[in-house]
């Protein structure tokens, strides 16, 4: 089960998201979970928002994994474990960060990004009883882009386009409210 | 509570004018707490968002207000953070604020449209298909 999680920035994406995690572990709660942390920690304000996050998160009994490249390349050896004994949940935040970082980090995929990145996604899905992918809607806005921007909402919305087509499930959440885009 | 969202110019208040007729409205971009406080409806209310922050750093706890003083008022608000994060610090702050104070809104709404190309979608409440 893939299901897919976007919206606009402060719109309740992740706790809605963390919530699937949780109602799908309370009917099966000898599944693991685990949170994939794409945020990479520069400067004061991300880390208020990798700390706001934590917090929420606090509790809920989450295994925070950091995955800020090729996602299939880092969980390999842990998921392949998983696979022997229980696959379980998953929830991997945030698609735009983890865009980002391919991009523009010195050992990122760069030009192969989005082929990268959607081999992850598949390596997850294969490896996980729920997978639940959190995006970001980014593609309206009144501001003409830098080339730079142009090439970085290419490779996310490629990237958000293929997992919907995978996906069985996906909501955009708006101010909160859960809104069906497939099902 | 009611709230009606969007983007720009898709025909917000025209739709609310129909949904909501002889309502008394006031413009947020303009209006002072109290003419908010006590108004039947509101439009431009990212605007009050934006203008207010200019003054207060704290803005979250004001939807709690609008809750307890004004529990009947319509509110007609522009969607913002459908683009990238800004370059400039108080841009992403105002776009983050909207959208926090936005959402705890409309958790209090018994009803929230969503308007598209003039026309009104009912996203919680109201005819949600």
């Amino acid at each position: 089960m893939f299901h897919l999680v976007t919206g606009g920035s402060g719109s309740g994406k992740s706790e809605y998201a963390e919530q699937l995690i949780m109602e799908f572990g309370e009917k099966e709660p000898w599944r693991k979970r685990y949170y994939l942390a794409t945020m990479m920690p520069f400067g004061e304000e991300t880390k208020q928002k990798i700390e706001r996050h934590r917090k929420m998160r606090e509790g809920k009994g989450f295994c925070t994994v950091e995955c800020y490249l090729d996602l299939k390349k880092q969980l390999i050896g842990l998921f392949d474990e998983e696979k022997q004994a229980c696959k379980p949940l998953v929830l991997l935040e945030c698609m735009s960060n983890l865009a980002a970082n391919e991009l523009y980090e010195e050992n990122g995929a760069g030009e192969n990004s989005a082929e990268i990145i959607m081999e992850g996604i598949r390596f997850l899905v294969d490896h996980s009883c729920l997978l639940v992918v959190v995006t970001n809607e980014v593609f309206a806005e009144s501001v003409p882009d830098s080339p730079e921007m142009t090439v970085y909402k290419e490779v996310l919305g490629t990237v958000n386009c293929r997992m919907a087509g995978m996906a069985d499930q996906v909501t955009e959440v708006v101010y909160g409210i859960p809104v069906e885009v497939k099902r | 509570m009611r709230m009606i969202i969007g983007g720009a110019f898709q025909g917000k208040m025209e739709y609310a004018q129909k949904e909501y007729p002889g309502i008394r409205w006031v413009d947020g971009a303009a209006c002072s707490e109290e003419e908010l406080l006590q108004c039947e409806g509101v439009y431009h209310f990212h605007l009050y968002i934006r203008k207010s922050m200019e003054k207060y750093e704290e803005m979250r706890l004001f939807a709690d207000r609008i809750i307890r003083e004004n529990p009947q008022i319509v509110i007609i608000t522009d969607e913002i953070g459908y683009g990238l994060v800004p370059i400039d610090a108080f841009e992403r702050r105002y776009r983050e604020e909207t959208g926090r104070i936005c959402t705890r809104l409309a958790a209090f709404s018994e009803r929230v449209d969503r308007v598209v190309c003039g026309i009104g979608l009912p996203i919680k409440g109201g005819d949600v298909r």
